[in-house]
């Protein structure tokens, strides 16, 4: 049975992701929407994971890396007849040059993977509630770079003209490239160690485990998936604001990992996908019966009962076994 | 174990149907969704903010164009077809939730899709539109950006019956001119490009007219930034503070200079008209806007008061003068109709409208260009808020649209 465990435990992640990319051909195109933020969601919820998962500790900045992922990717991609116009202000290596939709994505992989380096180097030598608050400060600061510096991007108004190419197919292969590394780091000896730091810092140390080190590594990785996801998500929506990737954004994918098991890789994509599909639903019921507002109400509370009658989520925080 | 996939499995499954059944219609019934016959009603989709931030602007001028439908349709419709306007709340314009009321709107066969009142909130529903070929028009977005500038090529598509910013900064320099101030301080909120567009054009035709820029602040909307904004600008030696804000940072701003006991005057774009968000202590005083009309009973037009009369009778009395515009978008959408001779089709009624030249609609006339899609020559009323009652104090053109 256990040699074809990681199969089952890569493999039903993967079909829910393909099931949903599937669903996402067949619906309305206003549906569709619907199912592309889903299947984007799970891409931001997985790369939270193999930091936030992995280390046990919280971090309230990892939407910094979606943030610059999705900047970075849109400003590069805006084509370039019209950047100039539209982005007047931008450093002319950015205003001068355009890149492909592929390219765009590695750019956001990388903004996002060197941003994490370079906050993480300090930061991840704390713990607790003192690596909580600075993460959320590395939030803060990154949201007011991008809305005030206009050399870098739109600042305050919205970056419009990114082409949409985040299709079905597109979401659906990105998100299988995340999950697919997210699950191979956990499975390969720096993913065991970190994990062995999660449950035991003091024998983890012990036994020759730098704490600092596994953290590092994974919350850069992390942080380039982060800025990956952060590409799809731009190139579904085909403009972004500073607005949509701070701090909602960042409350909701907490409470999707939250809910779905914040320990495992099947919690991630469970937690996804069903926190995205109720976030939706009640988006609709939101313009009939429902008072606006009630989404994040309902959410919030999903997220506390959870806490308080299945603290390690809706699938235990384990891995898909049969 | 086998409980515990039960358990994910069936919850996955019954969310996500949830969901999905939830968020409307499939493919089927998108298959469904064909061109409306050329004698049935034209359908007006409109994709508008119930409850956010854009609500005050939005609000007043779908249930003005509401009324304007009902009018037109009274008397024979345009070209024997009625208008009917079908619409969708954008909760807020949070961007998936504005395209799928954009792609919903479309399913169901709009013809023509309108707008929320400003360009970076309206961005997703004017992409999701204008890529499938169809008008989009902002009743009143206040910026020149509603068109090619913004959206490129597919941007001919794309026309706001606001008016333009710069028009709109320069008639406010001209007001001030008039009034005597010779040196202002500039408060500018950077969230949105109307707000910038209108302070820059207000510095660029006031220090051409003369008048001396003697202090320049920012602030942001959601930046919580806006108090040390008003403390800087209390410290400025000026004739008048020159803003272009609405939401919480437009009490916030105001209120906070009459609490230091700065009596300034404060001129506001259209962005502050009406007197919905006056603060009782202490007391607005000493606030002058620009705007589309009185909403206070003294508008000089005829029209323009039964328009109001009509829509207080309809429990939607106006906070703002931007419901006219609803209004006359209506107007101006009806006249590209019939000069397309019944043509809804996108390129046929954008290459209409490009060339409107004095076109009359209930808002006042309106020019049109291949580059410009906003209005521009508009004349403005001039509102006076004293002791948070507001009134009309006078009408004011802007002479030149400065290059900012």
């Amino acid at each position: 049975m256990s040699r074809f465990r990681p199969l089952v435990e890569l493999g039903g992640p993967a079909l829910l992701v393909v099931g949903a990319g599937l669903m996402a051909t067949v619906v309305s195109r206003s549906t569709q929407i619907y199912v592309l933020q889903a299947i984007v969601a799970v891409a931001m919820v997985v790369a939270i994971y193999v930091f936030v998962g992995n280390s046990g500790v919280l971090s309230f900045g990892q939407i910094s890396f979606v943030a610059a992922g999705a900047f970075a990717a849109g400003v590069m991609t805006v084509p370039l007849v019209l950047k100039g116009a539209i982005l007047r202000d931008l450093f002319p290596i950015l205003r001068d040059h355009e890149l492909g939709n592929v390219a765009s994505l590695v750019l956001a992989a990388g903004v996002g993977g060197v941003l994490a380096a370079l906050v993480g180097l300090p930061l991840m030598r704390l713990s607790g509630l003192a690596a909580g608050i600075a993460t959320f400060a590395v939030l803060e600061i990154t949201n007011n770079l991008l809305r005030e510096w206009t050399a870098i991007g739109p600042g305050a108004t919205t970056l419009s003209l990114v082409p949409q190419t985040t299709g079905p197919g597109q979401a659906t292969v990105g998100v299988l490239l995340v999950i697919a590394v997210a699950y191979a780091y956990q499975r390969s000896r720096f993913g065991r160690r970190l994990r062995a730091t999660r449950e035991d810092p003091a024998a983890a140390q012990a036994v020759g485990i730098s704490i600092h080190r596994q953290r590092l590594g994974a919350f850069v990785l992390s942080g380039a998936l982060c800025g990956f996801a952060g590409g799809l998500y731009v190139h579904m929506l085909g403009s972004i604001s500073t607005g949509q990737v701070y701090l909602e954004l960042t409350f909701l994918t907490l409470a999707m990992l939250v809910v779905g098991g914040m320990t495992s890789l099947w919690g991630a994509v469970v937690g996804a996908l069903s926190v995205s599909a109720l976030d939706s639903f009640l988006a609709e019921a939101e313009r009939g019966a429902l008072p606006n507002g009630s989404r994040l109400v309902v959410v919030g509370a999903l997220m506390a009962l959870i806490l308080v009658l299945r603290p390690s989520g809706i699938t235990g925080g384990k891995e898909l076994r049969l | 174990m086998r409980g515990r996939i039960g358990w994910s499995a069936a919850l996955i499954a019954s969310v996500f149907a949830l969901g999905v059944a939830g968020c409307g219609g499939d493919g089927d019934e998108a298959a469904a969704t064909t061109e409306p016959a050329a004698d049935g009603p034209i359908t007006i989709g409109w994709a508008h903010d119930s409850s956010g931030q854009m609500a005050p602007f939005d609000g007043p001028a779908l249930a003005a164009a509401k009324i304007r439908v009902d009018q037109i349709n009274e008397q024979g419709g345009v070209d024997g077809r009625d208008l009917q306007i079908e619409t969708c709340d954008t909760q807020n314009n949070e961007p998936a939730r504005a395209r799928v009321c954009a792609t919903t709107l479309l399913e169901d066969g709009a013809d023509i899709v309108f707008v929320t009142c400003d360009v970076d909130f309206a961005t997703p529903v004017v992409q999701e539109t204008i890529s499938q070929g169809t008008l989009a028009i902002a009743p009143c977005i206040g910026t020149d950006q509603m068109g090619p500038k913004r959206f490129g090529e597919q941007g001919k598509l794309a026309f706001s019956f606001g008016n333009v910013a710069q028009d709109e900064g320069s008639a406010m320099a001209e007001f001030a001119w008039e009034q005597g101030w010779r040196s202002a301080a500039l408060a500018t909120n950077t969230v949105i490009v109307y707000f910038q567009n209108v302070v820059q054009a207000f510095e660029a035709r006031f220090t051409e007219l003369g008048g001396e820029i003697v202090a320049r602040e920012t602030y942001a909307t959601g930046a919580d930034n806006v108090d040390a904004a008003v403390s800087r600008l209390n410290a400025a030696e000026a004739d008048v503070v020159v803003t272009s804000t609405a939401f919480g940072e437009l009490p916030a701003l105001v209120s906070g200079l009459r609490a230091l006991g700065d009596e300034t005057p404060i001129l506001n774009s259209w962005a502050g008209d009406g007197t919905y968000w006056v603060t009782d202590n202490p007391p607005v005083t000493n606030y002058y806007a620009v705007t589309y009309a009185s909403v206070f009973g003294d508008d000089p037009s005829d029209e323009v008061r039964e328009l109001i009369d009509a829509l207080t009778q309809a429990g939607a009395q106006p906070g703002t003068g931007g419901f006219l515009a609803g209004a006359g978008a209506i107007d101006g959408v009806v006249e590209a109709i019939r000069r397309a001779d019944g043509s809804t089709e996108g390129d046929a009624l954008a290459s209409e409208l490009e060339q409107f030249e004095d076109v009359e609609t209930v808002s006042g006339n309106v020019n049109f260009s291949p580059e410009l899609h906003s209005v521009f020559g508009r004349e403005y009323r001039v509102i006076e808020i004293q002791q948070n009652k507001g009134k009309y104090l006078g009408a004011v053109t802007a002479k030149t649209v400065p290059e900012i």
